[in-house]
Parts: C-alpha cells; sequence; structure tokens
C-alpha cells in the first residue's frame, strides 16, 4: 500500500471523527475566545498596549487549542482498543504521526484564521497592508504546534496525568515556534514590516522542517510500549 | 494435567514456524509477568491459551502482535522478529480485541474500510463480511450505538478482511450471544482449513478443546501444555 494513501485514510478517519463529534471544535473555539478576552481584561484599556498584545495572546491561546486537539484526538483513538487495532496494521508508524498530524493542523489553521480577525476586533490593531502574509504564519506557526503537541499527545495518552503532563512537556519545546510566530504576526500588523517578518517566517519554516524529521522519526518509540 | 512445559504443541514444523518465542519475557515494572516462554507453532495450527486472569495471556498476545516489546528474550511471527522487522510481522497477522477494536463515532463500514485500506486488502467484500456476521442491516450505523456483542461481530469482520496467515484472537467468545459463539467456531474451523494459523486466549475450557489442535496454559508466567478438560 502507498504510505501517503495511509497518510491520508489516518487523516480523514481523524476529520471524520471530529466533524461528527465536534468534541475538539466546541472546546478550542470556546477556549481560544475565553483566553483572548481574558488576557484583554488584564491589559485593561490602554489601547496603544492591547495593540501591542494582540498578535502574542492570538498565538497563546492557539498554543493551548493545540494541547487540547491533540489531547483529544488520541482520546478518541483509545476508546474500546482502536488505536491498539490499528497499530497492527502493517502501516508504518510515521504515516500514523503524518497523518494524525495532517488532521490536527487542518484544524488548527482553520481555527488560527478564525481567531485571528476576532484578535484583531477584540484588541484594536489595524491588520495593516500586509495582512495576506498573516495567512502562511498561521498556516506555518500552527504547524509547528502540532508537529509537537501530536507527538506528545502520543506519549502521554495513556497516562492519569496527562492533562498535566502534556503542556508540560509540550510548552519548553514550542517556545522557538511560538517565539517566531508572535515576532513575525508582529511586524506585520499596523504598518507592517514584510521584511523583517520574512526573516522570522523563515525561522519559522526552518523550526517546522527540523521537528518535522525530528518527530516522524522517533514516533515509534512513542507508540511502542 | 499439565506435562512438559517447553512442549511443542505442534508437530516438528518442516518450514518456518508460524510462532517462535525463545526465552521470552515481559516485565511490567518490577512484576514479571511472563517469565522466559518458549514456544513454537507450525502454519496452520490452532492453540488455545488459557489462564487466570492477569495470568500474562493478552500480554503475550500483544507482545506477537508488535504492541508490546519484550523485557527479553525472542519472538517471531513468520520468522520476522516483532521488534525488529515490526512491520513485516504485522503484513501476516490480524488480531480481534476483547472489546473489538473500533472506532465508536465511524460507521461499521467505515471502520471495515479504514482496516482493510491500511492493510492494503481488497476493499470490495465488505458487506459480504458484514453479511457474514449479521451486520449487514447496520452497516451505516455508528458504532457507538452497537452493543458489545455487534461490535465484537465487527471485529470479526474486519479479521475476515484482512486475509492474515495468523489470528492473534483475544477472548474471541466474549460478549457474544449463542449464534455469535458458533459463528467464531466456525470461523476458526474455516481458518484451519485454509491453512491460517490461530493463537487465541480464552475462558471456553470445553470450547477450546474441540477447537484446537492443542491447548496451553500460562500460569505464573510459564507455559504449559494441557491434554484434557481439567476436572
Amino acid at each position: 500500500m502507498n504510505d501517503l494513501y495511509a497518510v491520508w485514510l489516518v487523516a480523514r478517519k481523524d476529520l471524520l471523527q471530529e466533524s461528527r463529534s465536534k468534541a475538539v471544535t466546541v472546546a478550542t473555539l470556546f477556549f481560544s475566545a475565553v483566553t483572548l478576552v481574558v488576557i484583554a481584561f488584564a491589559i485593561g484599556q490602554d489601547t496603544r498596549l492591547l495593540r501591542e498584545a494582540a498578535m502574542g495572546a492570538l498565538w497563546v491561546a492557539l498554543a493551548f487549542a493545540s494541547v487540547i486537539s491533540a489531547a483529544q484526538s488520541y482520546q478518541a483513538d483509545l476508546e474500546d482498543g482502536a488505536f491498539d487495532a490499528l497499530l497492527t496494521t502493517p502501516v508504518p508508524r510515521p504515516a500514523v504521526y503524518l497523518g494524525k498530524l495532517l488532521a490536527n493542523w487542518a484544524f488548527m489553521v482553520v481555527l488560527g484564521l478564525v481567531m485571528l480577525p476576532v484578535t484583531i476586533v477584540l484588541y484594536g490593531a489595524e491588520a495593516g497592508p500586509h495582512w495576506p502574509w498573516l495567512i502562511p504564519t498561521i498556516a506555518l506557526g500552527t504547524l509547528g504546534f502540532a508537529l509537537i503537541a501530536v507527538l506528545y499527545a502520543g506519549l502521554t495518552a495513556n497516562l492519569r496525568a496527562r492533562e498535566s503532563l502534556l503542556p508540560v512537556l509540550m510548552f519548553p519545546v514550542v517556545v522557538p515556534i511560538l517565539l517566531a510566530a508572535v515576532r513575525a504576526s508582529g511586524a506585520l500588523v499596523g504598518i507592517g514590516d514584510l521584511e523583517l517578518a520574512t526573516g522570522w517566517l523563515l525561522l519559522l519554516a526552518g523550526f517546522d522542517l527540523v521537528y518535522v524529521v525530528l518527530c516522524t522519526a522517533i514516533y515509534h518509540f512513542v507508540v511502542e510500549e | 494435567m499439565p506435562t512438559d512445559p517447553h512442549a511443542d504443541p505442534a508437530p516438528p514444523p518442516v518450514t518456518t514456524p508460524a510462532i517462535a518465542l525463545r526465552g521470552v519475557q515481559r516485565r511490567y515494572g518490577r512484576h514479571l509477568v511472563l517469565r522466559g516462554l518458549d514456544l513454537e507453532v507450525a502454519p496452520g495450527r490452532v492453540v488455545a491459551l488459557h489462564g487466570s486472569n492477569g495470568a500474562g495471556k493478552t500480554t503475550l498476545l500483544r507482545l506477537l502482535a508488535t504492541r508490546l516489546r519484550p523485557s527479553a528474550g525472542e519472538a517471531l511471527v513468520y520468522g520476522h522478529d516483532v521488534i525488529r522487522e515490526g512491520h513485516l510481522a504485522r503484513g501476516r497477522l490480524a488480531t480481534i480485541a476483547v472489546f473489538g477494536g473500533s472506532y465508536g463515532t465511524l460507521t461499521a463500514r467505515e471502520n471495515l474500510h479504514l482496516a482493510t485500506a491500511l492493510r492494503g486488502a481488497p476493499t470490495d467484500a465488505l458487506d459480504e463480511a458484514l453479511g457474514r456476521v449479521g451486520l449487514e442491516r447496520v452497516a451505516d450505523h455508528l458504532v457507538r450505538t452497537f452493543s458489545s456483542g455487534m461490535r465484537k461481530r465487527l471485529g470479526l469482520a474486519r479479521l475476515l478482511l484482512a486475509r492474515a496467515d495468523l489470528w492473534l484472537l483475544d477472548e474471541p467468545h466474549a460478549a457474544l450471544d449463542a449464534d455469535g459463539q458458533a459463528l467464531v467456531d466456525t470461523l476458526v474451523h474455516e481458518a484451519r482449513a485454509a491453512g491460517t494459523t490461530v493463537l487465541m486466549a480464552t475462558h471456553e475450557t470445553e470450547r477450546s478443546f474441540d477447537l484446537a489442535d492443542a491447548v496451553l496454559r500460562i500460569d505464573d508466567g510459564l507455559l504449559s501444555r494441557v491434554d484434557a478438560v481439567p476436572t
């Protein structure tokens, strides 16, 4: 069987499950919205500070949402030993990882694109002339989050303390992604500095590339017991 | 009545054994569940595995299914080491878990399509398999609406479609009604006739003596052969 077809089958399975349960959609939408509102309240009425913090708040909300999304996708897998059954098929482990990654990433991109205008309005930021570049920024940033979240969610899926352990393990590793994504999107909003943003975007793409190779290579250790 | 604990339940193999265990141990923390198992099962044999709850039956099946690593020793499926050549071993085997191993938010047909396509097996016989296990009328229902027996039947359909050389069955009769249990027996008989090897962990003592070529018992992490229904 073609490995790419296996990737597609696993991704399709995850997306089909989510389209029916809406478990991740509801949880991440509400959680992200609440995070944005709480941070806005914490900053207060200083409009300049709100504008400056807008992209940081967006990426914090997306980082937490990626934890929920990845953890939930494994919970659905663990019911009735379905994931175990899937892992006894001859599909290579990297194909399983990439399938779950693809589904999580697709979901996170959509969430990011929904939350972006909400953030801009809520924080009084200006999209600026280079706003289309925010789309690849969302795509690359959420890819980085999904890469780490799917790996660590697989590692902690069978643990009792998974809810607390997953963010503790994940967030130190995604700091470079978070930093590059905040800087790139921060450089794009308002007046906009495309040259500065491009540098951060290239760095973001570099991190993603390193993580995709690394995570794919070690995933079989994660799912072996 | 236990005899030689290292006895081969099959005649001397003339080809690569379907299952070969050499000094296999499996430890959970400090607890040694499998204490050095040696076993060879020739292709096409049906072997039943008895033992009390927690004796290590499921551990042994999961180990052969490449889902657990042996802590020591070597486990081979048709000559393929379950660790070093896990993907090749998985290509030869199919499993059915106690709870069926299906996704609740997918329909029966979608579950079968996923499992069959992931094996690279043809997906044109899904309806036939569903009919065989009595699920044709609920083929497009979500599995989360199924009873545990229906989920088990779906697992049997997945087994049929896998076209594997080795079946690893964990309590295949559990949760099934009388018809379902008879279906399992029929499928095992058909598998033997087709040359498929079957290793099944079961508490159905009398039934397994009718079905199996050899009955093994696992106690205190060690295997022994049982020749007759204990009285």
